[in-house]
């Protein structure tokens, strides 16, 4: 074994890794179906700005975009929750690193009711009833006597990991229609009268939202710029983009970019609201 | 909860538009319902002879029927969501590891070729989540000649306390090298230390697992019979050995870097039945421990891991283990049951160590070297030490990830032992393996 030559084979590893790093030329960019609209405008802009970049954004689901991560088919991970500590371990074990999380965005989960719905508010506690099954009949939160219609989103959707985390803090009641996109939760909600949602902000066209409170004892908010700046609308996250290592190149041009104040208007104009 | 192509509510909401309309259609006053009336009256008295009302229940009849009929399919779509529901509960995943060895000389004499193609593994991954926080865990090994159950489990997560979890059944030791899946792991084959002290690597037993969210802690505890060699189901003797590790980690972001760092220790025994006397680690006979006597069977340990992401990502692992074992041979794991049952007659006191070094290189080639220590009897050395000699190992190896499933492996290991009377020199056993993993 002294024969071996360790330092000779360091070297030549430090530089394949080196010229592996020189050769990244397109970013791809997968997962949050919440983030989608705001990864494809930063896209579409920081393209404009820059025409030798070139970003290919897809949705998917914060699942699918941690699974691509790990997998190595993508470069960014767009995340609407933070990463579990089993897929971190993940990272860890395939690729050496601890991976790299930056929060690039904030955004109020809002709770989509049809605009026919008298109900204007409720708290964490009912949603959590709400969605596991406990409360079945509007009538229980304020609202007409007519049965409750859940629409939810699939499990691959970082949505549908917080909300469950954060409101739901149980089993889903197994009525919960899954959704493929919070698009599609406001479009259900929007054509029925005894609907109710959750999803991104952004989303919320056509649709009423219901005012959140903490408790039965806290004042209810919308999600808007100001509740969600301060703290106050109980429902916010963080939406997030993840690395396997810390970025060089372009891709950390094209990060440093969003996070600017420039990339940070991108988002207010699509609906969320900025990170800091 | 699975993803269903028609909206039910939407479903719903146009049917119920449907029975609306209607209501609206026949209500008297509607001019729509007027001519129909007429139409009806017309028809019925001219020639049917039917009456108005009687249409007019028909078709309320009607309606009720296909309402009848929807709620029955709204059932039938609600069954079947909840049966998918369970569906999506179980995964499947596991892995087939088929490879080509090639042996040393040495080797070759023993086994009688110096090459062959083997099923290292093929292992298939059922779990089932049957509740937030209550996972049951089924893993079979069905490799040629070795179909065996290697994992068979229930976790539970103790109620309000996210943090905790219990698991029961057979499972890995709380050990890192053990834990650290066949299919991850960069070299072909664990370290002559682990394989020697934790043989099999599983252990049947209960075990409680803290893993702290906030804290970057770790805690495992684990009680279990303590003499599983992958065929034993039941303890052959009354006491349970207890295993515990504590790892802390440590983060520094900024610079890239993550340690995890702690300490592991064995406390068990094994039970001698049968011997009077117990042959020591230094040779001589000690009457204290004679036959229905425990022996130790105890050590401790500490580990490192340091991960830095330094062009695209390295890692530093090692672990030093040293204490006392009871057994029949050389290795523990070469002891059969029969053995360990009738004849743990030795008290050896044993140490070990090893240090890999994983280099990735871009996304898909990773380079890893290993250097392992294992002494089985310490306190023997050179011709004294007969058979219990010293093992110092080198591994070399490649890996190239083709794609998120597919694995290539090249490795080559290059034990080289102590020289003694026993061993006059050292043996020709070095091992090149080339494997394929496929996993899903």
């Amino acid at each position: 074994m002294k024969s071996i030559k360790i330092i000779p084979v360091m070297l030549i590893i430090a530089l394949m890794a080196v010229a592996k790093g020189f050769s990244q030329a397109k970013i791809t960019v997968k997962g949050s179906d919440t983030m989608v609209i705001l990864a494809q405008k930063w896209a579409e802009l920081y393209m404009k700005n820059n025409p030798s970049a070139m970003i290919q954004v897809t949705g998917g689901g914060s699942g699918v975009g941690i699974t691509s991560l790990i997998n190595g088919t993508t470069d960014i991970c767009n995340s609407s929750r933070p990463m579990k500590q089993t897929e971190l371990e993940k990272l860890k074990e395939r690729y050496n690193t601890l991976g790299v999380q930056i929060p690039c965005a904030k955004d109020g989960i809002t709770i989509f009711l049809n605009e026919a719905n008298k109900v204007e508010e409720v708290t964490i506690k009912q949603l959590s009833d709400i969605y596991t099954g406990k409360i079945r009949n509007w009538k229980e939160v304020g609202g007409n006597d007519a049965g409750i219609r859940l629409y939810g989103r699939e499990n691959s959707s970082g949505t549908y990991t917080y909300f469950h985390d954060e409101v739901v803090k149980a089993d889903y009641v197994t009525s919960v229609q899954s959704l493929p996109g919070t698009a599609a939760v406001v479009n259900a909600v929007k054509k029925d009268v005894n609907g109710i949602g959750y999803g991104g902000a952004a989303y919320a066209v056509g649709v009423k939202q219901a005012k959140v409170k903490k408790d039965s004892d806290s004042k209810a908010f919308l999600p808007t710029a100001e509740s969600i700046g301060k703290g106050e609308y109980p429902i916010t996250r963080f939406l997030y983009m993840y690395l396997r290592s810390r970025p060089a190149g372009e891709m950390k041009k094209y990060i440093d970019w969003i996070l600017s104040p420039e990339g940070q208007m991108v988002a207010v104009e699509a609906g969320y609201f900025p990170f800091k | 909860m699975k993803r269903v192509p028609i909206y039910r509510g939407e479903l719903n909401q146009n049917i119920r538009d449907n029975f609306n309309m209607m209501k609206n259609f026949i209500k008297p006053g509607n001019f729509e319902m007027k001519k129909l009336l007429i139409i009806v009256i017309f028809m019925v008295v001219s020639m049917n002879g039917y009456s108005q009302s009687h249409t007019l229940d028909s078709l309320k009849e009607e309606i009720q029927r296909i309402d009848g009929k929807t709620n029955a399919l709204d059932d039938r779509v609600l069954v079947n969501e909840t049966d998918l529901g369970k569906l999506n509960k179980i995964k499947v995943s596991g892995y087939v590891q088929a490879q080509w060895e090639n042996y040393g000389g040495d080797l070759e004499k023993t086994n009688g070729y110096n090459n062959t193609f083997y099923i290292r593994r093929a292992r298939l991954k059922i779990t089932y989540e049957a509740l937030d926080g209550v996972k049951f865990v089924l893993q079979p090994d069905f490799s040629t000649g070795n179909l065996a159950l290697k994992d068979a489990y229930a976790v539970l997560n103790i109620p309000k306390l996210k943090d905790f979890t219990i698991w029961a059944g057979q499972m890995n030791r709380p050990n890192y090298e053990v834990e650290y899946s066949s299919s991850q792991r960069e070299v072909l084959e664990r370290t002559r230390l682990i394989r020697a002290i934790y043989p099999g690597e599983r252990e049947i037993g209960v075990k409680f697992e803290y893993k702290g969210s906030e804290i970057p802690l770790k805690f495992q505890l684990m009680a279990m019979n303590g003499n599983f060699t992958g065929a034993q189901a039941k303890d052959v003797d009354s006491k349970k050995d207890l295993m515990g590790r504590l790892l802390y980690s440590v983060k520094l972001p900024d610079a890239g870097i993550g340690i995890d760092f702690g300490v592991n220790g064995y406390f068990g025994g094994n039970l001698a039945k049968t011997n009077k006397y117990i042959n020591t680690s230094k040779g001589t006979l000690d009457s204290l421990n004679g036959a229905w006597h425990y022996l130790d069977k105890k050590w401790k340990g500490c580990e490192i891991q340091i991960f830095a992401d330094f062009l695209g990502g390295m890692a530093i692992k090692g672990e030093f283990i040293s204490g006392v074992n009871s057994t029949v041979s050389t290795i523990a794991s070469t002891a059969t049951m029969a053995q360990m049952k009738a004849d743990p007659n030795k008290l050896k006191n044993f140490s070990g160590y090893y240090f890999y070094f994983i280099k990735n290189i871009g996304q898909k080639n990773q380079f890893i070297a290993r250097y392992d220590y294992y002494d089985p009897n310490t306190k023997l050395k050179g011709d004294a030490a007969g058979s219990d000699i010293f093992y110092k190992t080198w591994t070399l190896a490649w890996q190239y990830y083709l794609n998120a499933s597919i694995r290539l492996s090249l490795n080559y290991e290059m034990p080289k032992n102590e020289i003694n009377d026993t061993n006059k020199t050292n043996k020709k056993d070095n091992v090149v393996g080339l494997r394929i993993q496929a996993k899903f």
